[in-house]
């Protein structure tokens, strides 16, 4: 017998910076901010701990000095657990992986309630050293990382490419980071939050060109817990809650770039991924209330939201500019800020989406929430869209 | 043919490792070559070379030497670079479509402006410690 896996907790830290200098005296303890987390989590959820039988963790970043962090969590909250406990890892798609793992442990029957959380720290890092250890993350260590290419680089030429095919114009493209400045006002768990203008973006610093400082995501921390249950937990609750309605995956097996040419700024995965859960869902795109897509640049969710079929193709930024993904827009993509402005922890990117859905379908996003939003998309991405899982979640009230 | 070769002074920032294997392909590049693998019965190119084909799985490869034109795919300047090319920020690298039909990244080194779908040719960076690949527009 199976079962629709639901959400029925959220909590998440502030996106900002909370991780200290090494040398500094007193230092944030991983394992205290998470454990805060899990517990608003639960009370969120209305249920007590001994309910839950699995927790998937994203893994943590390198920098935190526990290792087996998982097994460690569950001692520091005294939390067992019958059916399992991992740290599951894909760069970008690390908290979308935390949450496909919980859902299946509740899918599988072998879990009542399943947590998929994590934290991420790294702002006590220097930037610099940072992409010293990320630049080993995208593209070949070998053959691409000599050259000086960081992780961020990769989607600048995406823009680079797409502003060549189509015409966009910088300000076009920056004019996401508007929008998604305008929900995150809103956001209480948002990093950035004062309102921000087009020249003010325009004038910024390049970074990678043509991305300045407010068109890529800025260092973040974060801590996230959501709470998975089974439709009867769910419903015994009494509380409106979240289902899981569709899930699609796709990896391209190519890595940074296609070594056969290809339309880089087509992000095929994340279009077979959509196709997928959309199919898996029985929705077609236009039956979205909103989609919160994992997209650390302005380019990333233009292109994003064409292959999602939110915008037709080379379109996006033109859309985004149009106002049509905004507040009270066409299609709302990531109420929540995104990466820009709510904030991107990256290894917890994946689990804050989650967080801003279960906020959006049980109508609690105070002034971004978007009316009668009944369903959403949660998407998580593995650097330039090589890979993408897609989740589609309606309310249940 | 021998690709142009552009000095640099000092070592790589951030050197490839070298394996048996891809010494062939390292020391190819040094001498002004620019080599990949191909299957020998599926006489598919492949980018990096591998101890294998990548379409058919064959152990059996042999190399193949490329021309080194293509054309510009895309390109961007890195401003916030890591610790280990902090010396050369702002510094450029691109993505460029060998004629051979790979897709390939490497360094770009150009005088002005770089311009999309225009040519390109492979050149070598000499360094110190050993060579990298570039492309010049």
């Amino acid at each position: 017998m199976t079962t629709t896996p639901c959400i029925i907790g959220a909590a998440a830290l502030p996106v900002g910076r909370y991780q200290a200098p090494r040398d500094a005296d007193i230092q944030t303890l991983e394992r205290e901010l998470l454990a805060g987390v899990v517990i608003e989590a639960l009370a969120d959820a209305g249920i007590d701990k001994s309910l839950v039988d699995a927790m998937v963790f994203g893994l943590e970043r390198d920098y935190p000095r526990q290792r087996y962090f998982g097994t460690f969590m569950a001692s520091y909250l005294r939390l067992p657990a019958t059916a399992t406990l991992a740290e599951v890892t894909g760069n970008g798609m690390t908290g979308g992986l935390a949450f496909d793992q919980a859902a299946n442990e509740i899918l599988l029957g072998r879990a009542r309630v399943a947590l998929a959380l994590g934290i991420n720290l790294e702002t006590g890092i220097p930037t610099d050293e940072h992409l010293d250890n990320t630049m080993r993350h995208t593209g070949d260590v070998d053959f691409h990382t000599p050259f000086g290419f960081t992780p961020i680089s990769w989607y600048a030429m995406d823009a680079m490419r797409y502003m060549h095919d189509t015409g966009a114009t910088r300000a076009e493209l920056a004019s996401v980071a508007v929008k998604s400045r305008a929900f995150a006002v809103h956001n209480p768990l948002a990093q950035y939050r004062t309102p921000l203008a087009l020249e003010e973006v325009l004038a910024q610093r390049m970074i990678v060109e043509p991305l300045g400082l407010f068109e890529v995501p800025g260092r973040a921390d974060g801590a996230v817990c959501i709470v998975l249950a089974s439709e009867a937990v769910a419903r015994a609750s009494g509380a409106p809650y979240l289902r899981l309605r569709g899930r699609g995956y796709f990896h391209e097996g190519a890595h940074q770039i296609n070594e056969v040419p290809n339309d880089m700024t087509a992000y095929v995965a994340a279009e077979a991924a959509g196709k997928a859960a959309y199919d898996d869902a029985g929705i077609a795109p236009g039956d979205l209330d909103f989609a919160e897509i994992y997209a650390p640049c302005t380019i990333t969710e233009v292109l994003a939201s064409e292959a999602f079929g939110l915008a037709p193709r080379g379109r996006g930024a033109a859309a985004a500019a149009a106002g049509e993904t905004g507040p009270g827009g066409r299609i709302p993509i990531s109420p929540s800020g995104g990466c820009l402005s709510r904030g991107h922890p990256p290894w917890v990117t994946g689990l804050y989406s989650f967080v801003e859905a279960a906020e959006q379908l049980r109508g609690r996003a105070g002034k971004r929430q978007i009316v009668s939003a009944h369903m959403g998309m949660i998407v998580a991405e593995l650097g330039n869209y090589n890979a993408a899982l897609v989740h589609i979640l309606e309310a249940a009230r | 043919m021998s690709l142009p070769t552009i000095r640099r002074a000092g070592p790589r920032p951030y050197p490839p490792r070298v394996s048996q294997f891809t010494a062939t392909f390292w020391e190819a590049l040094a001498a002004g070559r620019l080599v990949t693998t191909r299957g020998r019965g599926s006489r598919r190119l492949s980018f990096p070379p591998r101890p294998f084909c990548p379409y058919s799985f064959e152990r059996e490869v042999e190399w193949s030497e490329l021309s080194g034109r293509g054309t510009l795919y895309s390109h961007t300047i890195v401003h916030a670079a890591p610790r280990a090319f902090a010396q050369l920020a702002p510094y450029r690298v691109c993505i460029v479509d060998l004629e051979e039909r790979l897709r390939v990244a490497g360094a770009l080194v150009c005088a002005g402006e770089p311009v999309i779908d225009a040519g390109v040719q492979a050149a070598v960076l000499m360094h110190d410690d050993g060579p990298l690949l570039a492309f010049q527009q």
